[in-house]
């Protein structure tokens, strides 16, 4: 018999609750189209819709037949292809497609209706999968838990954002009043403001309750400082930090880069000069702004935060969804220093090492000859880059600024896109460190 | 001045109910500019502090709480405009605070700068221009009528400034009426202060040193600073609520550093020791790497001819080099793996994969006098440092 089966009776009765789940969700959806008095047709498809829910979710509870002979699962060939495709590269680049494509399709996903349709794909995707069982093993696990919850959070917030800006938007175009000051009916703190809040920690409180008494605390083994848990995961929220270590130093991605990030979020206000979206939400009249803060937050923060935890396995090697967390995948993963390929590879010599007599001045003469080509690189992104975006992209920019502003601007852009750029640099050149000094603990 | 008057206002404007607002006070004052006669100014401050029974109710009080400025400047007033003597022991007791402690500073501030302000307010109404400045510097530097009490400090306060109140009333009844008409401290004193000038008598000196030189033996003051001074300075430690503040402060982070400091010395070490034995090189074969000593010790026996193609044994300090994580050998794809962060090292403990940026550590390692391998992880020998050609980072396997 398999120990892991993709399928029990019980897996199959949890996930036919899942389906009762959408099925209500869909009667109240259709009973309010009907109520709005939407066209006929689609009624009765959301009608038909919700009766084959019904009916799936019904089969999953009551079925007594062999869960190998269970038919409603994801196919095998989908998941074959998801697993084929599970690379860090690939992830990202998907990642930033849709990060686009949001952005691009906008006005249609504010719609109510193609919001519903994506929410419905998202539950049954999830449904469809849990019926594998390294999925299950990955999702279900209640350290894991809260961050499936967060996709269906984010999705929902970022919808909400989108949804308000894009009708203030549409309001400027026809030069209408923005939606805040048409509706701006003042309620009283007391009780409308504190009763909603009362309302919220109730919830809250009885959900933390539920939660904490249904999923188990994930306990491991006691801590030992010569055994470190394969795979060892950070907190989830630091898991995009420790992506980041995958592809900087410790001093980068554990110090500079998270300082950077902190005190570039606080610098906002100065830095920014476009008085327009106080108190109201837009995006076509902050463009730049809210693409720079969504593309630091969706890709790059939750985005990360969603692929150390369900795609990151032991070795910290890249695993599909679907795929066995075997310990002994293989992943070639060599990756050579700036400095390698300059003089190695480039002008087929050794690295410049200083004589073994020589003195301190010599050596580090040395290092930085060795690694001059990385230093020039990194001086000439941060010194001289700003400059040349002064002149080409950021023009606008620099004139509204002035230079002490915009050099703080262009380097938390810059630092901002370090990440990404190393993160290509790794996929395309296999680079490890632009410039690599261990001797000095100093790795770019 | 600014900062005494404000205080005082204050306290006239949101005191106890009984007092006088400052509303009120101006009311009073007004009708006593316009009437000017004393009759309505008596009847006037009547209801709130009567100006006959503040004679002998502040007195007694002159101990405990002040009595309200508002009443005092009320009585004051009452008194000025009036003319009458008898009512001018009433300002007489808030004088004799002043009088009684040369040193208010020290003690409780505000009562007496509340009681002194109203003193001195009281005897510019009664002198007005004839250089009444006193609330110029009410707390610290004592001038004019007040300075005279000062002059004669510590003895019959009461009666001497009584006295010098009686005196400072006399000259100057019809001038009172330009102080009521400010009712801050700092209007009254503004047309005061150009009549200043003249009698500019030094600080009223503190009790104790005061006491200190008067004595006429030498030996004594010897004594007396030899003693004094230590005490003055614990005492001044903690002469304030803040000062007392900061030195518990002081000392309990000094205790904690202490007690941190003996923390690092514990009496009991529990960690295994860092010099010990593993066994003879022969029961390391060539091209194997040992884990045994990983749980206990934290190292890697390494028996290779990878390394620069000599015959070694040494020992690899198992924590990678980019976060400290541990790795784990994996036999299979002959390499050290960190669960963290994926970086990996071949078996000589060279980094290749991932993010670590130099290779694993080696600690030292000696053949001992009987035949054992011995590992010092006190030694660290690292590659990049060009250490591992240290003799104490390994033991070269010979024949």
């Amino acid at each position: 018999m398999n120990p892991h089966p993709d399928l029990t009776s019980e897996v199959i009765r949890g996930i036919g609750w899942l389906y009762l789940l959408l099925f209500a969700m869909n009667a109240f959806w259709t009973a309010l189209a009907f109520k709005k008095k939407a066209s006929l047709s689609s009624v009765a498809a959301w009608a038909i819709y919700t009766a084959i829910l019904g009916m799936v979710g019904i089969a999953h509870v009551t079925g007594g037949a062999q869960p190998e002979h269970f038919l409603i699962r994801m196919p095998e060939w989908f998941k074959s292809i998801i697993d084929a495709g599970a690379k860090p590269e690939i992830y990202f680049t998907l990642s930033l497609l849709l990060f686009c494509a949001v952005i691009w399709l906008r006005e249609t996903l504010v719609k109510p209706t193609v919001a519903w349709v994506v929410l419905n794909g998202m539950i049954l995707f999830m449904a469809l999968s849990m019926t594998d069982y390294d999925f299950r093993q990955i999702v279900g696990k209640p350290d894991n838990v809260p961050i499936v919850a967060m996709l269906f959070i984010v999705a929902f917030f970022t919808w909400l954002y989108f949804k308000r800006a894009v009708d203030n938007d549409q309001r400027i175009a026809a030069g209408r009043p923005l939606f805040e000051q048409e509706d701006n009916d003042k309620v009283l703190v007391w009780p409308d403001l504190v009763y909603t809040e009362m309302i919220c920690m109730v919830i809250l409180t009885a959900v933390l309750v539920l939660w904490g008494t249904v999923l188990q605390a994930p306990l491991e083994e006691p801590a030992s400082a010569s055994r470190t848990p394969n795979p060892s995961k950070a907190p989830w929220y630091f898991l995009g930090l420790q992506e980041m270590l995958v592809y900087y130093d410790p001093w980068m991605a554990g110090v500079v880069l998270p300082s950077v990030i902190l005190v570039g979020l606080m610098a906002l206000p100065y830095i920014d000069f476009n008085k327009k979206g106080n108190g109201y939400y837009t995006f076509n009249e902050r463009k730049f702004s809210i693409l720079t803060f969504m593309f630091g937050f969706l890709p790059l923060w939750i985005g990360l935060i969603i692929l150390g935890t369900f795609l990151r396995g032991p070795n910290w090697n890249f695993f599909g969804i679907y795929e066995f967390w075997d310990v002994h995948k293989l992943e070639v993963l060599n990756n050579v220093n700036l400095s390698e390929m300059v003089w190695v590879n480039q002008l087929q010599q050794p690295l410049p090492v200083a004589p073994a007599d020589a003195g301190i001045w010599t050596k580090i003469g040395y290092i930085l000859l060795r690694e001059s080509v990385g230093l020039v690189a990194v001086v000439l992104y941060l010194g001289v880059l700003p400059m040349v975006m002064a002149m080409t992209v950021f023009r606008k920019f620099f004139m509204r600024m002035g230079f002490l502003r915009y050099m703080v601007f262009a380097n938390l852009v810059l630092f901002m896109a370090c990440l990404p750029i190393k993160m290509v640099l790794r996929w395309s050149l296999n680079l490890k460190y632009i410039v690599a000094i261990p001797e000095w603990f100093f790795n770019i | 001045m600014s900062i005494g008057g404000r205080f005082v206002s204050d306290e006239s404007k949101g005191g106890a109910p009984k007092k006088l607002s400052t509303k009120d006070i101006l009311a009073m004052a007004r009708a006593q500019a316009s009437g000017g006669a004393p009759a309505p100014a008596a009847e006037q401050p009547a209801p709130a502090a009567t100006p006959a029974t503040p004679a002998a109710a502040p007195k007694p009080a002159a101990g405990k709480k002040p009595t309200s400025t508002a009443e005092i400047l009320a009585a004051a007033r009452a008194q000025a405009a009036g003319g009458a003597a008898p009512a001018a022991a009433a300002p007489a007791t808030p004088a004799a605070a002043p009088a009684a402690k040369p040193k208010p500073a020290a003690g409780g501030a505000p009562k007496s700068t509340a009681e002194i302000l109203a003193a001195a307010r009281a005897a510019a109404g009664a002198k007005a221009a004839g250089g009444a400045a006193a609330p110029a510097a009410p707390a610290a530097t004592a001038k004019a009528p007040a300075a005279e009490t000062a002059s004669a400090p510590t003895g019959d306060a009461p009666k001497v400034s009584l006295e010098a109140m009686l005196a400072a009333v006399r000259p100057a009844t019809a001038a009172a009426t330009a102080a009521p008409a400010a009712t801050g401290a700092a209007p009254a004193a503004a047309p005061a202060k150009p009549a200043v000038a003249p009698p500019m008598p030094a600080k009223p000196v503190p009790a104790a040193k005061a006491a200190a030189p008067a004595p006429d033996a030498g030996r004594r003051s010897l004594v007396m600073a030899l003693l004094g001074t230590p005490i003055a300075m614990v005492g001044g430690l903690f002469s304030s609520a803040f000062s007392a503040a900061w030195t518990f402060l002081a000392a309990t982070t000094g205790i904690a550093t202490l007690a941190t400091a003996r923390f690092m010395l514990p009496n009991v070490l529990t960690e295994p020791p860092r010099k010990f034995k593993i066994g003879p090189p022969s029961d390391y074969d060539l091209g194997t790497v040992s884990t045994k000593w990983v749980a206990q010790y934290g190292i890697w026996i390494v028996h290779t001819d990878q390394y620069k193609g000599k015959n070694l044994i040494y020992a690899l300090a198992s924590v990678c080099t980019h976060l400290g994580c541990t790795p784990s050998w994996l036999e299979g794809e002959r390499k050290y793996k960190c669960p963290c962060h994926g970086s990996g090292f071949y078996v000589t403990g060279i980094n290749f994969e991932g993010p670590a940026p130099r290779p694993l550590e080696r600690v030292g390692i000696t053949l001992s006098a009987d035949g054992m391998l011995e590992v010092d992880k006190s030694l660290k020998f690292q590659e990049e440092m060009g250490q591992w050609a240290d003799p104490a980072s390994f033991y070269e396997v010979v024949g």
